[in-house]
């Protein structure tokens, strides 16, 4: 059962401009100082004086537990956006943490996992992938199909090159919607690369994505035999 | 949508040697949107007595005074859809979202 969230007070203390698309902050809390969160789970932000919120995946994993990472895409260029654009080094950002039930449910390494991901969805299941990963090292079987419109907005892929390379339990499965003539692997959307992979029936499966997304990816797994009951997905997105 | 009706602010007799005292809980009075609600849960966890998912996982009310007032408004203003609205029973005036 998840810990009930909390107003917390947090300092920006890095923002790391990934590609045009995505940028990575970190945050250091400053009261309490520390977070007991589950991988998946989100903090939901006040972003301006009137009281509107918004709510963003934390990418970190648990372990690092004084801080907090989120990971954004840009674009909508929406009021959440503009509130972190706008923060300098050292601001404090209140927050409400932390939040959401999109957490693994089994921690039988034997249960394999599919994260499926689109576009920023990937923050909550790359938290998810890091922290198996840490818990369980090569004995869970975990698999990660992310979804990107260009080849340009692909980001952390050293990082998950090397963990591939290092661990025959995890497979990538980079899937690039509107991809260049040499693009070597998976094309078009994130579901059109799920009906040609093999799917493990006996996985448990987690979406984040948009809405339509979600529903799109719980069709195409429910028509490959994934009972329903295995496959979860982060609502707020 | 279908809101559930506003309900006055609740106030409680409290009997204090012999005299009654009437002591105000809260004056603000929330309502579920139903068509907005995700079942994101959020408000649930942050405002457990006041909230619930029902079985059809979707939000509702289920005490106006379980939580404070602050709790209530945070729990609205956490609602990723806006689905739950914040009605001063006082003035009137909708607290959230804001009009």
């Amino acid at each position: 059962m998840p810990n009930p969230p909390q107003v917390m007070t947090a300092r920006l203390s890095e923002r790391e401009v990934l590609n045009a698309k995505f940028t990575q902050y970190r945050f250091e809390l400053v009261l309490p100082t520390k977070i007991h969160f589950q991988s998946g789970q989100y903090v939901s932000m006040s972003v301006d004086p009137a009281g509107h919120r918004r709510s963003f995946s934390i990418s970190s994993t648990p372990e690092n537990d004084h801080g907090f990472d989120l990971f954004i895409d840009v674009e909508p260029h929406g009021m959440g956006v503009q509130y972190l654009e706008n923060l300098q080094f050292g601001d404090t950002v209140s927050v409400l943490a932390p939040m959401g039930q999109f957490v693994v449910q089994s921690e039988d390494p034997t249960v394999p996992l599919v994260f499926v991901a689109s576009g920023s969805g990937v923050a909550p299941l790359r938290s998810m992938l890091y922290d198996q990963l840490q818990k369980h090292g090569e004995n869970r079987k975990m698999t990660l199909f992310w979804g990107l419109r260009h080849e340009a907005d692909m980001c952390w892929t050293d990082d998950l090159k090397s963990i591939v390379a290092s661990h025959p339990n995890i497979t990538f499965h980079p899937t690039i919607s509107r991809a260049m003539d040499e693009w070597p692997l998976c094309r078009g959307r994130v579901t059109d690369c799920l009906t040609v992979h093999e799917v493990d029936v006996t996985a448990e499966y987690y979406i984040c994505g948009n809405q339509q997304m979600i529903l799109d990816t719980i069709a195409v797994l429910v028509a490959r035999g994934v009972p329903e009951g295995k496959i979860f997905h982060e609502k707020f997105y | 949508m279908t809101p559930q009706p506003n309900t006055p602010a609740v106030t409680t007799p409290n009997t204090m040697t012999g005299a009654v005292v009437e002591k105000q809980i809260g004056k603000y009075n929330v309502v579920v949107d139903r068509s907005k609600c995700i079942s994101a849960a959020s408000c649930v966890a942050i405002a457990p007595k006041v909230f619930e998912l029902d079985e059809e996982s979707l939000a509702v009310v289920i005490s106006q005074d379980g939580n404070d007032d602050d709790t209530k408004l945070l729990a609205a203003q956490s609602c990723p859809t806006a689905a739950i609205i914040v009605t001063d029973t006082e003035s009137g005036e909708q607290v959230w979202p804001p009009k």
